[in-house]
């Protein structure tokens, strides 16, 4: 398994490791990666599909930068809850953490709802409470109703 | 700290009991008493959409209280018809005033004055999402006709997925452990299931059914509603429930005694006239109600107990 690993998407030096993404997902994290300027020109590895234990198929992304940040980390938990963010230094793990939504998200996520004051004042930060962990549903602080994090597109 | 009043959400039976106790008080004062109270104090009465009974019972409490008014009752009389934001629009009302009570066709707008402005504001009804003025009163009434919240059975009928009053009063209702509700409404217009899923201890049950019939042998309340034309973005969808249904005299003749139907108003065809001279209907008595607690709601807005 472990030689597989390193044939199909090679070890890097130093960088961020994403793991354990449910396959399919990669895609959506690799969007997000793309959004953010600070990753621009950076060398992004991406696999699909490889075999997992816990997951049955993951995929798999490794980025050449010493960090991510805080927001697109908390976009990342977003569309994909529970990955592996791994630090790397001299090709070992030195730091991981499992990313979970923030019990309170601002200006990441953009409301339905067409009626909802976010939508129409100019400068007005969304703003979001997660109301149930294990479904991924969040409320609106503002309009109140209550939307699947995977509905929601993030505000970029 | 200022105390706003923006949603249901936001109170727990405790605070509720709060402005329900001072609803009563109100009464025991003379109106000369009374006049005292909100000497000096200037309510800006901001409606941006349509009302009669929300703006004219809270403009008439302050006035009893002793207060002054300033305001809109119509978003054209104002510079957001030129292009103001909102936010811009709350912070000039801020410096002429000590409260602000907004009315607004979009949800949230109350909230979102809260976090802006320094002075206290109070959700005089936000789009579909919250009317908890209306709530309090919703709950006066029905606390002055049973003496009681907790194991009532209420009937809530007709719109169910765009009344706010409905989205409110339910909200509160469980908050006093009403566990009970049957469901009156087309399949367009079913109660959001966000709104079924409610975090108490005691289990609560939702009976669905489409039929009023069902309502009258069942409910100690039924809570009317109006179809509400503005909020439908397909007026050929409005079309098809606008009548769909209609409570009359004879239907309640199988109704239980203590039976008591309510309404927030205004009504279009969904109570006919002559139920209001059964000793059922409560919905004007409901709306008198109204100006007693926007009395006691500008009252502990203002922090001044009686």
């Amino acid at each position: 398994m472990s030689d597989n690993k390193i044939q199909m998407i090679p070890k890097i030096r130093s960088g961020i490791v994403i793991d354990h993404i449910p396959a399919g997902d990669g895609v959506h994290i690799l969007e997000i990666l793309e959004r953010d300027p600070a990753l621009k020109n950076v060398p992004i590895t991406f696999g699909m599909n490889y075999q997992s234990n816990k997951l049955g198929a993951k995929d798999m992304l490794k980025i050449q930068k010493d960090d991510l940040c805080e927001r697109t980390i908390q976009h990342i938990s977003l569309v994909s809850p529970g990955v592996t963010i791994k630090r790397i230094r001299n090709f070992e793990v030195v730091e991981k953490v499992f990313v979970q939504p923030p019990k309170e998200m601002v200006n990441l996520l953009r409301c339905l709802n067409p009626g909802c004051i976010t939508q129409n004042e100019p400068g007005l930060k969304t703003r979001f409470i997660l109301t149930d962990p294990k479904k991924n549903l969040v409320t609106c602080v503002y309009c109140e109703r209550e939307f699947s994090i995977h509905e929601l597109s993030p505000i970029v | 700290m200022k105390r706003d009043l923006i949603s249901m959400h936001d109170l727990t039976a405790e605070d509720i009991q709060v402005y329900l106790d001072t609803a009563a008080r109100v009464e025991t004062i003379s109106l000369k008493d009374r006049f005292q109270l909100l000497q000096g104090k200037i309510m800006a009465s901001l409606f941006f959409e349509a009302s009669t009974r929300t703006r004219l019972s809270f403009e008439s409490a302050m006035y009893r209280l002793g207060g002054s008014v300033i305001g809109f009752a119509e978003q054209a009389a104002t510079s957001v018809s030129k292009g103001e934001s909102f936010s811009d629009t709350i912070h000039t009302v801020e410096n002429y005033s000590d409260v602000i009570v907004i009315r607004h066709p979009r949800e949230g707008t109350s909230r979102h004055a809260a976090q802006i402005s320094y002075l206290p504001v109070i959700n005089a009804g936000d789009g579909t999402n919250q009317h908890p003025t209306q709530t309090l009163l919703d709950l006066y009434t029905i606390i002055r006709n049973f003496q009681k919240i907790e194991g009532l059975r209420i009937a809530f009928v007709g719109d169910l997925k765009y009344s706010r009053t409905v989205h409110s009063l339910l909200q509160a209702l469980i908050k006093f452990r009403v566990n009970e509700f049957m469901l009156v409404s087309p399949d367009s217009l079913r109660l959001p299931e966000y709104l079924k899923r409610v975090e108490t201890d005691l289990p609560v049950t939702f009976v669905e059914t489409k039929d009023l019939e069902d309502a009258i042998p069942y409910a100690d309340i039924i809570y009317m509603t109006r179809i509400q034309r503005e909020r439908f973005p397909d007026q050929i969808e409005y079309e098809k429930v606008k009548d769909a249904f209609c409570l009359n005299a004879g239907m309640l003749k199988k109704a239980p005694e203590q039976l008591k139907v309510l309404h927030p108003l205004p009504r279009v065809n969904e109570i006919a006239p002559d139920v209001d001279e059964t000793p059922h209907a409560e919905y004007f008595r409901q709306a008198k109600n109204g100006l007693i607690m926007r009395q006691a709601i500008l009252l502990n807005v203002f922090e001044v107990t009686i």
